[in-house]
């Protein structure tokens, strides 16, 4: 028996367990009575963390086509075909002719070395990752109106608010050590207000549930807004001493009386009027979010409001303050943090900023890197169609599934000049590689993971890979040295985080020495200090607070006669994503076995549809079957679908509207038109 | 009666693992303590119950029930040595007997009395609990108890097993008894136990409504954490991994608090909600069990109550429930 000390693979809450091994098998989990976020307790995926690990169909030996068909070949071999692919691709259409997909599940040294490979090997800024679809839009607005993407405050900082609005975060089932606190902290008394068209669980504890129209957030928060500032509820010295733009703000909420909010968001008046005075009559008021703000067409636009509201009303840089937006992935703000972004290096450092990309350079030991931003993951698809890019590297992501516009995804992966993927299952995006490298997954490899809360934790490794996949880290730095590169030789991930924080002041100080046992949150500038849980204390990161008025723009499509239908989509509490995990651990696919709908039962009536009917859905990009589920989760004219099956896809549905800044897609808003199978 | 001083304990673990597969509490680096293997971490026996289920030395997490390979059946292997597992509480104790009842009763359960059957159960009591207060001693229900008096380990044998394994150690100078501790607190009323008692009642009356347990429900977010952690919980799934010739059925730990689990295979679920199902956990230990088994079920371990992220463990919902109906 063995246990072994790491973080849970699955979401951003960043719970630390142990994993039980006997005989270099996982045997089961046992959770850190210690940790500062999971103190004991653990969610059912965590719980369940071990049980993929041994599955059959994990991936053993590199696969390359031949005549078609994916076929078993040796390192040598495939890494050496990746390698002259790459190389042949850039000869032929230029360096970025290529692009790098890295991913919010590996190390934060597999993110480092992956857009260390694209930019000082390969010479191309075309390395993105899966924060593209969920927090891009975070990362945008608030390193404009705050100087910096990520949570202000800690999840501690639950216990210490009077009042918490949770706007687009379905908590208890995405992040739900996070949602489990936010329960807690209601039954002590604090105010919850929700505002979120399903019927999630915490709407049933809110003081407060505002169901307000998909798509409407910038509405709602400016008609809040509005009440504050006319009530004489704004902090006025917060507003004055520690932020700018402020008339500016004004201004534009002028308009958005509680009238006209409602009659955008489809509320009552009263409803706003409410949510204003409950958070601005607050001492300490948390704004917690998620992929319902961000994942618009007008997500930048969402996070702006999300800032202003907290200026506004003087919650930031206090304990129990604060806007949370709630990470997705258990390394997507590791992924972020890396730089394994088209525009940034490692610590949000501009590509565009020929200082730092001379710094970059000198310590990489190459000549030059490129200047010209990158492209962003959901722009590659198209550049793709259009000829501009024929090479894609992917490490550990699903675009297949993922994606938006899944017919559209599926066309131009096939079209490719060369696709490699590397995972640890053949996922539906690894089924049309041409090359398929298997990796290690999270427990059979060390590195470090940063939570949601800025919080660097090491995981490590309980037992081998299978066959003869290997770490992330290890692959990605024998392509390096195949490609001629000889700067990219670690002895273990340790000294790829001793580089890392010696170019990333966020990460100065982080060393694996420092990190026992549950990390450190960032920015920790040297070896001596002791680690940030609140942000923008004194003065913002960016110095002042910047008020970014948003103005009200709606979903890019909308219901017509045709597809009468709000489709939103998102995730369950029991899978993860793609599934590629999830899916492959017997108890949790148990527990959500095939791909739904949620439909009103009003609808549900009107359409002769009844509970478990088979479901037809189509939207202007593509149809599925699914299965009917009938429930007030949802409103009527608004149908919801998790994205997580292959069977019932929904992101064959999905619309690939893109926010202009952020380049997210619209995954929250579409239109379509279902009918029961016959 | 023997006596161990805590400097003697790493030689006398030393020593008995040349015979038995040990377990015992341990400290794991980030401060969390379990009962593991000596290898996990230094000893750390006080502190009271430790978190996880002390039966899984018995009963994994995940085990395997057999594999087919190429045709050929083979069960789970025994393992290697017998078991030695140390840091049973009397609570846990009375779990354990619980449990080895249920997977006697009937088939009996093949699996777990591999590692049941040969395996020696050491209790521990004394001044050892959190913060060191009293756990009085449990007077059997195992093969030798350690008990804390303070300074040193009274070993305390019940079995020939429990005397074989404490014979090399010392007498102690005088003839000492902990029996006197376990009289001083049998005849003290346990606050808990009464209150487990009145909850038991009330259920057993039906006087706690519906929208009680509906707000239970609600506040339920299916960790499956209190089952996990539970020592009287003895559900679980059932798995089969195929690959080309090679089928391995396992089982892992399951939870009535899940859906899916509770479903029945004509797809129907009888404790479609989340409120029955909240019902159902509590009722399971205070009303049905003692039906069935006659006694609550719910030994007061704590341990549901601990590792529930949102706080309604059995001793969290016993006590809203008397003072709101009781
Ligand atoms: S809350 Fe998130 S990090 Fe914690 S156990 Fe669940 S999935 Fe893992
Ligand atoms: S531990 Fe608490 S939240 Fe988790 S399943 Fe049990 S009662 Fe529900």
């Amino acid at each position: 028996m063995k246990r072994t000390l790491t973080v849970c693979p699955y979401c951003g809450t960043g719970c630390m367990f142990y994993l039980v091994s006997d005989g270099g098998k996982l045997v089961g989990v046992e959770p850190s009575v210690t940790h500062p976020v999971s103190r004991g307790g653990l969610c059912v995926k965590g719980w369940n963390a071990f049980a993929f690990v041994h599955h059959p169909e994990r991936l053993t030996t590199p696969l390359v086509r031949r005549d078609g068909v994916l076929q078993p070949a040796s390192w040598d071999e495939a890494l050496d075909l990746v390698v002259t692919g790459l190389q042949a691709v850039q000869e032929k259409h230029g360096s970025d002719a290529v692009m790098f997909a890295s991913s919010a599940k590996a190390t934060n040294e597999e993110n480092y070395l992956l857009m260390k490979l694209a930019r000082a090997v390969f010479g191309t800024n075309n390395i993105d990752h899966c924060a593209r679809l969920c927090h891009s839009s975070t990362v945008t607005g608030l390193a404009e109106t705050f100087g910096s993407g990520a949570m202000t405050n800690s999840i501690s900082c639950i216990d210490e608010t009077d009042v918490i609005l949770v706007i687009g975060s379905n908590t208890t089932e995405q992040h739900p050590l996070i949602g489990s606190r936010i329960l807690n902290a209601v039954q002590n008394g604090t105010g919850l207000i929700v505002a979120d068209n399903r019927r999630i669980r915490l709407a049933r504890h809110a003081a407060l549930h505002l169901r307000h129209k998909n798509g409407s957030d910038v509405a709602l928060l400016n008609g809040i807004m509005h009440v504050i500032i006319a009530e004489g509820l704004v902090d006025e010295e917060f507003v004055a001493t520690r932020t700018e733009n402020y008339a500016a703000q004004a201004a534009a909420v002028a308009e958005w009386t509680p009238e006209k909010a409602a009659a955008a968001t489809g509320l009552e008046a009263g409803e706003i009027v409410a949510a204003a005075r409950l958070f601005a009559g607050a001492k300490r008021a948390m704004i917690l979010y998620s992929m319902g703000i961000t994942q618009h067409s007008h997500g930048v636009d969402n996070v702006r409001c999300v800032a202003a509201l907290a200026m506004l009303t003087g919650n930031v840089g206090r304990p129990g303050t604060g806007v949370n937006p709630l990470r997705g992935q258990n390394n997507v703000q590791g992924g972020c943090d890396m730089g394994a972004l088209p525009d940034l290096y490692s610590g949000y450092q501009k590509v565009a900023d020929p200082l730092v990309r001379d710094r970059f350079a000198r310590a990489w030991g190459v000549p030059s890197l490129p200047a010209a931003p990158g492209l962003p993951l959901t722009r590659a698809m198209n550049a793709a169609s259009e000829g501009r890019l024929q090479a894609l590297f992917v490490m550990g992501e699903n675009p297949m599934l993922s994606d938006p516009d899944q017919g559209h995804a599926r066309k131009v992966l096939e079209g490719l000049e060369l696709l490699v993927v590397q995972d640890i299952f053949l996922t539906e995006t690894a089924a049309l590689a041409d090359i398929v490298l298997p990796a290690a997954c999270y427990a059979e490899k060390e590195g470090t993971f940063t939570n949601t809360e800025r919080r660097v934790q090491r995981a490590r490794k309980a037992v081998e890979s299978p066959g003869t996949a290997r770490a992330d880290w290890e692959i990605i730095c024998d392509i390096a040295l195949r490609a001629g590169y000889r700067g990219m030789c670690y002895h273990d991930p340790r000294e790829v985080m001793d580089e890392i924080a010696s170019l990333t002041p966020l990460y100065g100080g982080i060393a694996y020495d420092r990190l026992d046992p549950h990390g450190l949150q960032w920015p920790c500038p040297d070896r001596n200090h002791p680690g940030t849980p609140l942000l923008h204390l004194e003065h913002f990161t960016r110095g002042l607070g910047h008020f970014s008025p948003a103005r009200y723009r709606l979903p890019a499509e909308l219901p017509d006669d045709r597809y009468p239908f709000v489709l939103t989509t998102g995730r369950t509490y029991f899978h993860w994503h793609t599934g590629s995990m999830t899916r492959r651990s017997h108890l949790l696919d148990r527990e959500e076995p095939r791909s739904f709908i949620e439909i009103h039962p009003d609808d549900a009536a009107r359409l002769g549809v009844r509970d478990h009917d088979r479901l037809q859905v189509a939207s202007r990009r593509g149809e599925v079957q699914t299965e009917a589920r009938v429930t007030t989760m949802v409103v009527p004219g608004v149908l919801f679908m998790p994205f997580h099956f292959a069977e019932g896809a929904a992101n064959a549905l999905t619309n690939n509207a893109l926010d202009p800044e952020s380049s997210i897609p619209e995954f929250k808003v579409c239109a379509v038109r279902v009918e029961r199978v016959p | 009666m023997k006596i161990l001083h805590p400097a003697q304990l790493n030689n006398f673990i030393e020593r008995l693992a040349k015979a038995w597969e040990v377990r015992l509490p341990v400290l794991l680096p980030d401060g969390t303590r379990v009962i593991g293997s000596p290898g996990d971490g230094p000893p750390a026996l006080h502190g009271g119950a430790v978190m996880g289920k002390p039966t899984s030395a018995f009963f994994p997490h995940h085990g395997t029930l057999f594999t087919s390979d190429g045709g050929k059946l083979e069960g789970p292997q025994n393992p290697d040595l017998p078991l030695f597992v140390l840091g049973f509480t009397p609570r846990d104790l009375a779990c354990l007997r619980f449990i080895d009842r249920f997977f006697a009763d009937g088939l009996c359960d093949d699996v777990y009395f591999r590692r049941r059957n040969n395996a020696l159960v050491a209790g521990l009591s004394g001044l050892c609990g959190p913060g060191g207060i009293m756990i009085p001693p449990a007077g059997g229900g195992c093969d030798l108890e350690f008990f804390c008096d303070g300074s040193c380990w009274l070993v305390i044998p019940y079995s020939d097993g429990g005397r074989e394994v404490s014979a090399g150690l010392s007498d102690p100078a005088l003839p000492t008894s902990v029996e006197l501790f376990r009289q001083a607190a049998l005849s003290q009323p346990d606050e808990q136990e009464e209150l487990l008692r009145r909850a038991s009642e009330l259920l057993r009356a039906d006087r706690v409504p519906d929208h009680f347990w509906a707000e239970i429900g609600d506040r339920c977010i299916a960790c499956t954490g209190c089952n996990l952690a539970c020592p009287t919980c003895t559900c679980f799934g059932v798995q089969d991994w195929r690959s080309a010739q090679k089928t391995e059925r396992s089982r892992m730990w399951d939870s009535c608090q899940l859906d899916g689990f509770m479903r029945e295979a004509s797809g129907h679920n009888p404790l479609g909600s989340e409120a029955l199902r909240s019902r159902r956990r509590i009722h399971h230990k205070l009303a049905a069990d003692p039906e069935k088994w006659g006694e609550i079920s719910c030994f007061l371990c704590g341990r549901c109550d601990a590792v529930c992220p949102t706080g309604i463990g059995m001793v969290a919902v016993a006590r809203e429930m008397v003072a709101r109906f009781g």
